[in-house]
């Protein structure tokens, strides 16, 4: 069942009345009576923000405080494409894990 | 999709060495575009001494009539293009710093433009090559520099594009790669194009056929789509596939392909000339995803959200490719590709979770604005051209700046109100997804 198809089930039971029903199906939750569990919220992700976002910041760091011999020896061509290719893949995962953890810090996720 | 992507890149790898054959260490990216570094200047015979990059090869060029020897500057990597028409073959005809030198206002238009330039293409699956090019050379960065650094940051943004809309389930990956196969191809007919155009009618000649493709695809197409969002805007925003597009799919011409998340079954022939087209366009205005993401839409009968999210894929690999091919002539300058990054993996991400908070139109409206006001930009520098190529009586300096001024503003307004539409849609997306579940809640709640 799609988030959407359990909003509008539950919306349809809240209506009829059925108000523990709807909380069953969007908290699935047992009915009253029952011990209940309650659905654990997501925490956001401050820890591999950080790690990411110093592994990140480190690495442009290292990178510009030796630009003159990075942009040499990554420019001297033929197989040495090697370089800025393999460093822009390092810092795609890299400090693309730091924008997708950072954007879920900031609460701004895709829609379920 | 980590096995895919292995996959994918050990496929390349075989391409990228082959390539390697033809372009040695230390060549520019055509015979007549040397680097290296000029290691002395004997101004009374107006020549400078020249260390090729890579083979440590020693020539002697001479200076053009327009240069004087007291500009030359040693040590710096350069790149130099050699005037085809001299008999000697050694006279410079321009001579460009290779690697600008970074100040805090250009590290800054870095990170503003990266971070433009990534929503768009998260949103929309394309753009910000077409300003991102020309904006590192307004800050002084040589054109062939400015492609190859572009196209260095462009495979990574579009890898992490993809992997996220691909997660949100809209990127249909055998569709995404079988494109990208002859968008290679389609590449390589858009540079032998681009270098015959060169040969033939020169730099002048070379900027008007770009700016003419520019604007007769982004005008029709541009037309095309914003129509076609009206419509649906108008409609109810429920998008359906298209006359063309059910005319394709019935067209029973072996072999038929099967393409999951776009729900399309169509020959694979039909799949060729869109791939074709969007390498050619991409060879030609560095945009291959304005041909790309209409032609899955209204050809092949794709979803907007499924075309745009599998046009990163394609972004993917042409932009790999192309990236190899460039590190191989050495001209990738790391710190701009870094810079743009920076900002941009995070604009990119932010786009494709806007897409997931948007209706479908949406899209076609921020495409087909985008593209509507670069062709303006584009068509500004038209009467330059033609003046260059003696076709117009040369214009007044007054005239020119002006244009030259609106095809500038033109461009930042293009990036502007795209920016804009995708913010405001997602802003008026998430907080109409955050009250809705707000009352819903409370009025679970309350029962």
């Amino acid at each position: 069942m799609t988030t959407f198809d359990k909003n509008m089930s539950a919306v349809a039971f809240a209506e009829a009345g059925e108000h523990e029903t709807a909380r069953r199906i969007l908290e699935e939750r047992p009915a009253a009576g029952h011990a209940h569990h309650p659905v654990k919220k997501k925490s956001k992700p401050y820890l591999n923000t950080a790690i990411f976002g110093a592994i990140s910041i480190s690495a442009y760091v290292v990178l510009f405080t030796n630009e003159k011999l990075i942009t040499e020896l990554f420019t001297m061509g033929g197989w040495r494409w090697a370089y800025p290719v393999g460093v822009a893949f390092f810092f795609s995962f890299i400090h693309g894990a730091f924008g997708s953890n950072l954007l879920s810090v900031l609460g701004l996720e895709a829609k379920k | 999709m980590k096995k895919l992507l292995l996959v994918m890149l050990f496929a390349l790898l075989p391409l990228s060495f082959s390539a390697s054959q033809v372009l040695a260490a230390g060549e520019g990216p055509s015979k007549d575009m040397l680097k290296g570094k000029i290691t002395a200047v004997n101004a009374a015979e107006r020549t400078v001494t020249f260390e090729k990059d890579g083979t440590r090869e020693i020539v002697t060029l001479s200076l053009n009539e327009n240069m004087q020897p007291e500009e030359m500057q040693l040590d710096r990597k350069v790149l130099v293009n050699l005037d085809k028409h001299a008999e000697s073959g050694k006279v410079m005809k321009d001579i460009e710093i290779m690697f600008l030198d970074m100040t805090t206002d250009k590290l800054f238009a870095l990170l503003l433009i990266g971070a433009i330039g990534g929503l768009l293409s998260g949103f929309i699956g394309s753009g910000g090559a077409f300003v991102m090019t020309p904006a590192m050379m307004s800050l002084g960065v040589p054109g062939a520099v400015a492609v190859a650094s572009n196209m260095c940051h462009k495979f990574p943004k579009a890898m992490v594009g993809a992997y996220k809309r691909w997660k949100y389930g809209q990127a249909d990956i055998k569709l995404g790669l079988v494109m990208a196969i002859t968008a290679i191809i389609g590449v390589q007919i858009g540079i032998k194009i681009q270098k015959y155009i060169l040969a033939q009618f020169g730099g002048a000649g070379s900027n008007l056929y770009i700016s003419a493709v520019y604007m007769v695809v982004l005008i029709f197409v541009g037309g095309y789509v914003f129509s076609d969002a009206y419509k649906l805007a108008k409609g109810g925003g429920k998008e359906t596939v298209g006359k063309l597009a059910i005319k394709m799919q019935k067209i029973n011409l072996p072999p038929m392909m099967h393409f999951k998340t776009a729900k399309i079954t169509i020959s694979a022939w039909i799949t060729i000339p869109i791939g074709l087209f969007t390498g050619m366009l991409a060879a030609t205005i560095a945009v291959g995803g304005f041909i790309g993401v209409p032609g899955m839409i209204y050809v092949l009968g794709a979803s907007a959200v499924v075309a745009s999210a599998t046009e990163l894929i394609i972004a993917f690999v042409m932009g790999f490719w192309g990236s190899v091919q460039w590190g191989i002539s050495g001209l990738i300058d790391i710190r701009l590709a870094l810079l743009l990054l920076a900002t941009s993996l995070i604009g990119v991400q932010l786009g494709a979770i806007g897409t997931t908070y948007v209706k479908d139109y949406i899209i076609k409206v921020v495409m087909a604005t985008t593209m509507l006001i670069v062709a303006v930009s584009r068509g500004a520098k038209v009467p330059g051209y033609l003046a260059d190529l003696e076709l117009i009586s040369p214009l007044d300096p007054g005239a020119l700046a002006l244009l030259e001024g609106l095809s500038f503003w033109a461009l930042v307004a293009a990036l502007g109100s795209a920016g804009l539409i995708i913010v405001v849609a997602m802003i008026k997306g998430i907080s109409a997804d955050r009250k809705s579940q707000k009352a819903l809640a409370e009025g679970v709640q309350h029962g």
